[in-house]
């Protein structure tokens, strides 16, 4: 879900660039008030270091495999690193693989980088239920992994379908966001099973790495 | 896992003796030069303005052709679908489906624009180590925050490649085959990922003790924060900038004043 | 008289658990790692494998159970040559640290994960686990969270993973690496007690003398030495000259 280069037109460029600018300035403002900053830097580097890794993993789905974007996972295990550890990512696969480019780095990092804050958020929220709250983490957690999926995806759909070409119709263009909206809300659906496994398997196996 | 960027880092050609800080300026306005494109006539100066940058480059041609391959995919997508959908003007019937001169132009642009600026940016970083890069752009004030992140994230990022291969391959020696789609599989995988998790968080906490004991994050170590300046003596290096950067503007100038085509 | 010998060369035939013939190994337009290995370990025997770092240990141990595609030669197990990329019951590898190998939530669940791989049935499953456990002497670790046990616990974890898919072939990648005396100690043991046909490659030379009836000595990716432990690890000139050290226990001082 990485916009090529090539596809947008600067002024789309520039402003996605502007505002990941403001949205990292404002993540590191919350990230400064940490008062485990230092301890925290090699952690969040290592984990996305650990999630680019972890994006190479292919996932058959017959006849075809994907790979996880974990977006919402980055966000309810980051918080606030979240942001610079998705920007970070896409910027090496940008150099390593191709895959995104170095025009259209801003605007995929607002794609991918703002619905994992709302997961954040999101999962948060598991702190309100004293009692019930395996199920109210279950709950969260779906929702973070495929909510985060699906936001994604409709920016992404949006923005591509709405700057590939002026000279598309309205009506076409809607049609081409819901079909490939459709695709991404199977996605969405794995994401978020996924998310449910992973952290059940943290809770049992590494608490502490939910509560930091 | 192999990260083969730099494998071309170390050569002497005249794009490797521009110095970095001064790449990332000259190359990435040209980028952006490049995104500005619309006009159909700019397309052959593009063409052999990143020809004759990557020929002095001397990366292989196979490097180049080789990285182009996985995001071609979507691009050629795009490529066969355009001219179908996008504009009012048929120039072609084939049975049900209309071929349209808006959308092949549209098309045509697309894919040279990103094939411009892919090559454009497989120069910029292939033509230097990348931690030169990143250091680069920590003198252009980028938040030393990022930087300590992308330095470190960087440093592991091949040896937790490396984790993660011998942990398929144990996987594999125990009969562990993802035959299809199911709930056991995905489990697995969710598994695998989070001990890549937990090992990499493992480990960071024994880093970041061999960083304090370094003295990382001490008073000392943020007041003398050095600062890569920029050589002002390379002159090579400033021309080299200055004569890009004329390019890109140059080329945004034409875009606004030529007429449009078609 | 002539079925007699028929027999025992049948037996003999059959006895040959690991044969590799001209095989050569290198990674894409790298320098060769593996190069010309001619090797055949017998059915029950022990072999250690020894040699400096980089010497290509873990890459015939990858080659052997299928893992890395030889550019050249053969690799047959039993006979049967090896399908490469494939699953290959007759062989387990014992990985060099043993976190790469544990990855589910608690041990049981970790030595299921090769069983349940293989289809079994969950009754089945459970008798193998607990053979597996009991053999090398973890039992009480099964309800246990993986990545929580001690270095010691994590190695015999892994090796009940492995045996617990009943290999006739083990091969142990440098088992007593960032173990202490007494979990080497019982490793040792546990290796000696074994019954399947081991390999095990290690800078632990003590241990390969107590537990190996031959020594195979690797130099970049070539065999440089084949014979009984004695016969190679007293040999100062040629230890050294692979960048090996005499181990003390045989030493002269020592002997006296």
């Amino acid at each position: 879900m990485h916009i090529p280069d090539g596809f947008l037109s600067p002024s789309v460029c520039i402003t996605g660039y502007a505002l990941t600018g403001g949205v990292t300035w404002q993540c590191l403002r919350q990230i400064d008030r940490d008062r485990d900053i230092q301890a925290n830097i090699p952690k969040a580097s290592l984990l996305t270091a650990a999630f680019f890794v972890a994006s190479l993993i292919n996932i058959p789905i017959p006849p075809t495999s994907i790979h996880l974007i974990f977006n919402g996972l980055m966000g309810a295990l980051l918080g606030y690193y979240a942001f610079p550890a998705i920007l970070i990512g896409l910027f090496f696969q940008a150099v390593m693989f191709q895959h995104g480019g170095m025009s259209t780095l801003g605007v995929n990092a607002i794609i991918l980088g703002t619905p994992a804050i709302a997961a954040y958020y999101l999962f948060q929220q598991r702190h309100l239920l004293r009692d019930k709250k395996p199920f109210l983490t279950t709950i969260l957690s779906f929702a973070s992994g495929a909510g985060a999926l699906l936001l994604s995806a409709t920016m992404f759909a949006i923005l591509l379908v709405t700057n590939i070409s002026p000279d598309m119709d309205i009506n076409a263009e809607r049609t081409a966001i819901f079909i490939s909206l459709g695709g991404y809300g199977i996605q969405a659906v794995i994401e978020g099973v996924f998310t449910v496994m992973l952290i059940s398997f943290l809770e049992r196996v590494k608490p502490e790495l939910l509560n930091s | 896992m192999k990260l083969i960027l730099d494998r071309y880092a170390y050569l002497d050609s005249p794009l490797h003796r521009w110095q970095q800080g001064y790449k990332l300026i000259g190359l990435l306005s040209l980028i952006f030069a490049f995104a500005v494109i619309q006009n159909i006539w700019l397309l052959p100066l593009m063409v052999i303005i990143t020809w004759v940058l990557f020929s002095l480059s001397e990366i292989p041609v196979g490097f180049l052709i080789k990285r182009l391959r996985y995001p071609s995919w979507f691009i050629f997508a795009v490529v066969i679908l355009l001219p179908l959908i996008s504009g009012t003007t048929p120039i072609l019937q084939l049975g049900y489906l209309t071929i349209k001169q808006e959308g092949s132009w549209q098309a045509i642009l697309i894919s040279v624009r990103f094939f411009c600026i892919l090559t454009v940016s497989l120069v910029l970083f292939g033509t230097a180590p990348f931690l030169n890069s990143i250091k680069a752009m920590r003198s252009f004030g980028m938040p030393r925050v990022i930087v300590d992140m992308t330095l470190l994230s960087y440093r592991y990022l091949e040896e937790l490649g490396e984790m993660l291969t011998t942990m398929q391959r144990a996987m594999k020696l125990r009969g562990f085959k993802a035959r299809g789609f199911n709930r056991r599989t995905l489990k697995v995988f969710a598994q695998l990922t989070g001990s890549i998790l937990i090992r990499s968080y493992e480990r960071s906490s024994r880093i970041y003790q061999a960083m304090i004991l370094r003295g990382y994050g001490s008073q000392i170590s943020k007041k003398k924060q050095k600062k890569i300046e920029f050589d002002q003596s390379d002159r090579y290096s400033l021309r080299a900038t200055i004569t890009v950067v004329t390019m890109a503007i140059l080329l945004i100038v034409l875009e606004a004043i030529l007429p449009s085509f078609p | 008289m002539t079925n007699l010998i028929e027999t025992a060369e049948q037996l003999s035939i059959k006895t040959k658990a690991v044969s590799l013939r001209n095989l050569c190994f290198s990674y894409e337009q790298e320098r060769a790692i593996l190069t010309d290995i001619n090797l055949e370990i017998a059915s029950g025997e022990s072999v250690g494998l020894i040699g400096a770092n980089g010497a290509g240990k873990t890459s015939l141990f990858l080659a052997v159970c299928g893992i890395l595609k030889p550019t050249y030669g053969e690799i047959k197990l039993f006979e049967r040559p090896i399908q490469t990329g494939e699953f290959n019951p007759e062989i387990g590898l014992v990985f060099q640290n043993p976190s790469d190998q544990l990855f589910c939530p608690t041990v049981r669940d970790d030595i299921a994960f090769g069983l349940e791989n293989i289809g079994l049935d969950p009754e089945e499953i459970k008798a193998r686990i607990a053979s597996a456990l009991s053999l090398t002497g973890v039992t009480h670790l099964a309800e246990r969270i993986s990545h929580q046990l001690s270095g010691g616990e994590k190695c015999m974890v892994a090796i009940a993973a492995v045996l617990a898919m009943l290999p006739q072939i083990v091969l142990y990648d440098e088992p007593s690496a960032n173990l202490d005396m007494r979990a080497r100690r019982r490793l040792i043991k546990f290796l000696q007690s074994s019954h399947e046909t081991t390999v095990v490659s290690s800078h632990d030379l003590e241990l390969i003398i107590e537990v190996c009836d031959r020594v195979v000595m690797l130099n970049q990716g070539r065999i440089v030495a084949d014979g009984t432990p004695e016969e190679i690890m007293s040999n100062t000139s040629l230890m050294e000259a692979n960048g090996l050290e005499v181990p003390h226990s045989l030493t002269h001082s020592h002997r006296r």
